[in-house]
């Protein structure tokens, strides 16, 4: 399980002059659950893009269990992302034309030679999430069932950590609830550090620390005093 | 890897197939082109071959080498009997044979000659024997008559209101082996026989011999008055020695002994009334502005591929930019970066290849189709054939495609992952 450490993070676009975030410290344990909410456009993709170093950082330092991304190239970035964090986006990004159980190896599979046992887990978690006809194609499923395969796909190669951006916003309430709970429920059993960026304030009390952010900085923070 | 290829090709595969399409038409193209002009180009050359020296009265050259060696229907000029005779007894001479053209059967030209042509157009025959007397015939490897048959002849063509010859019937004794020249489709009869049917005789056609043109090709001819007198004896022997008091004839084919020979005979033959001509000469010079013709076309087929590359380049930008999320995504799982150029490469290289691939195997088809439609109509064979040199071609235009596949990957992987997610 990954413990996250940043501090003096500053993200720029270009034509902006005022950072879009800029954080000056936190800290994540390991195995902590962390809701991310704050109002359209105060930076929480940005947020989670840098600590996922799915965004080049050029200001400041990101560390998970002490390992600094923003040092990597993006190539070992790419890397370290593939070994140590599950992520889940608000669309999906699973690909057309393969079944269900192809979409949660593909990662695997793009990489590497599949084992029997991640063959195995694969399966696991499928039937985890409530898919049950593995060989379905991707794109005949329901937008629940789509991200619940995701979710599948995320947990394949044990993450310390899964980083979720608004993994319910396209779902409606009821396949929101279950992709939700099952979140929760399968980090929970594996200890998984969570993050996850939602506007569901029901899916937001559930978990353990709350921060809110406001133009790119933490305006409340419901765990700081519990960190400290 | 292959599967998520092929899922992809699937998913796209109207624009793979017109990818693919696009460039099997134009490699197509251009290897039609050059097969088709090799073909032609070898084909008649080996047509060629069995024709040493053509002697025929002065005129046209490439007349004369085309009459002769591809049969084509022509007025030719006759040269004096005493030519014949003259070359026959030529010591430096291995065969001397006359052509003598005029008649058709069937749409088959009949060609009055030698039996010792025969021997060397086709050493043994397919079937039956030579001709041993007037009236008889052998028939060239393409023509559907067998031995027993009767041929009447027609004089000129049909096609050209030509009529039929009343004084005889040809009987066929044999037929060659395929030569792959256009005289598997001829009929070839002892030379005395076209002369007799024709009326001529050495001593009374002095003024013919003289120069003057006398058609037996396709113009129609009022020939009435020899019909009426070219009666003939089918059961006569062959006699096949000449001495100048042989009626004239418009060709005649000539086997020198040796090189050296060759070109001596042809310029002591090319003074005065008769032309002394090598077939694989006035081939190459006829080639030489089909060559012309050869350069636009494969200009025009270089054209269609810069077309077809530019189009390369379009799918390839538009295949990358519409794949721009998938890339990201794929990135974001945290797929290698050589395992994605792979998939990108991967799968526009295996476009590119299928095209090309169909596109030589088209291109083979229609060289093929094209070059059996000419055979079948003038019976030259004409070898559709790869040469090394076509390995090359093959070769770069894989290489071009190759890199211009994968330009697109490299660019892909400029972007942070989650620049391309947001594209
Ligand atoms: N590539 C970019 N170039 C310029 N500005 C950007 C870029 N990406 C994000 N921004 C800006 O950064 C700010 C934060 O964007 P971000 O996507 O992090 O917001 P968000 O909190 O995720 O919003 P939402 O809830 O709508 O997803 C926005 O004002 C946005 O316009
Ligand atoms: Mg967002």
């Amino acid at each position: 399980m990954l413990a996250l450490d940043v501090s003096d993070l500053q993200m720029h676009f270009p034509g902006l002059a005022a950072p879009v975030l800029a954080i000056e410290r936190f800290h994540l344990p390991a195995g902590g659950q962390l809701a991310i909410t704050g109002a359209s456009g105060s930076g929480k993709s940005t947020f989670v893009n840098a600590i996922t170093g799915l965004e080049n950082v050029t200001q400041g330092k990101i560390s998970w269990n002490g390992m600094d991304i923003t040092r990597l190239s993006s190539g070992r970035r790419d890397a370290f992302r593939a070994r140590n964090i599950g992520l889940v986006m608000q669309d999906f990004h699973l690909f057309p034309g393969l079944s269900a159980f192809d979409n949660v190896v593909l990662p695997v599979r793009l990489a590497r030679r599949l084992t029997v046992e991640e063959r195995e887990r694969a399966l696991a978690l499928l039937s985890a999430t409530g898919i049950n006809r593995v060989g379905q194609k991707i794109e005949t499923l329901s937008r629940g069932e789509m991200q619940r395969v995701a979710v599948a796909r995320a947990l394949l190669q044990r993450p310390g950590v899964i980083v979720a951006d608004e993994p319910t916003a396209s779902l409606d309430r009821h396949a929101g609830n279950e992709v939700a709970e099952l979140l929760l429920r399968l980090s929970a059993e594996q200890g998984t550090t969570l993050v996850v960026v939602t506007h569901d304030a029901f899916l937001a009390e559930r978990l353990g620390r709350r921060i809110c952010l406001e133009s790119g900085r933490v305006d409340e923070d419901s765990g700081e005093s519990a960190a400290q | 890897m292959m599967k998520f290829i092929f899922a992809d090709l699937r998913r796209f595969w109207s624009g793979a197939l017109a990818v693919v399409v696009l460039i099997a038409l134009s490699v197509a193209l251009s290897v039609t082109v050059t097969l088709q002009e090799r073909a032609v180009r070898l084909g008649s050359a080996r047509a060629a071959e069995k024709f040493d020296l053509l002697v025929g009265a002065a005129g046209s050259e490439t007349q004369l080498a085309l009459s002769a060696v591809f049969l084509q229907p022509a007025p030719l000029p006759l040269m004096e009997g005493a030519v014949l005779g003259r070359l026959a007894n030529d010591p430096r001479v291995e065969l001397a044979a006359p052509v003598g053209f005029g008649d058709s059967a069937y749409g088959f030209p009949i060609v009055g000659t030698t039996t010792n042509l025969i021997s060397a157009l086709s050493p043994s025959l397919a079937q039956g024997a030579h001709f041993a007397r007037l009236g008889e015939a052998v028939v060239g490897s393409d023509v559907a008559l067998s031995p027993g048959a009767q041929i009447k002849p027609m004089h000129g063509t049909a096609e050209a209101g030509g009529e039929t010859h009343t004084a005889i019937a040809y009987k066929v004794t044999g037929r060659m082996a395929p030569t792959g020249t256009a005289w598997d489709r001829a009929i070839l009869v002892p030379i005395r026989a076209v002369w007799q049917l024709h009326g001529m005789h050495g001593e009374e056609h002095h003024d013919h011999e003289s120069g003057e043109a006398q058609s037996h090709g396709a113009e129609p001819r009022d020939h009435s008055h020899e019909h009426e007198h070219g009666h003939l004896d089918a059961d006569a022997p062959l006699d096949e020695h000449f001495d100048a008091q042989s009626p004239g004839v418009p060709a005649i084919l000539v086997k020198p002994k040796t090189v050296a020979d060759a070109y001596r005979l042809r310029q002591e033959y090319r003074t005065g009334a008769t032309l002394g001509v090598f077939p694989a000469e006035v081939l190459t010079r006829l080639y030489a502005t089909l060559g012309d013709a050869r350069s636009l076309l494969l200009a025009i087929a270089l054209g269609t591929q810069a077309i077809v590359i530019a189009a390369i380049v379009l799918v390839t930008i538009m295949h990358v930019g519409s794949r721009w999320r998938q890339i990201g995504a794929l990135r974001a799982l945290g797929t290698p970066v050589r395992s994605i150029i792979a998939l990108v490469w991967g799968e526009l290289f295996l476009l590119f290849v299928a095209g090309i691939a169909s596109g030589v195997a088209l291109g083979y088809a229609a060289a093929s189709a094209i070059s059996a439609r000419l055979t079948a109509s003038t019976a030259i064979r004409l070898p559709v054939d790869f040469a090394p040199d076509d390995l090359w071609l093959a070769i770069g235009f894989l290489a071009v495609a190759a890199f211009v596949s994968i330009v697109p990957a490299l660019a892909a992987l400029r972007s942070s992952p989650a620049a391309a997610l947001r594209a």
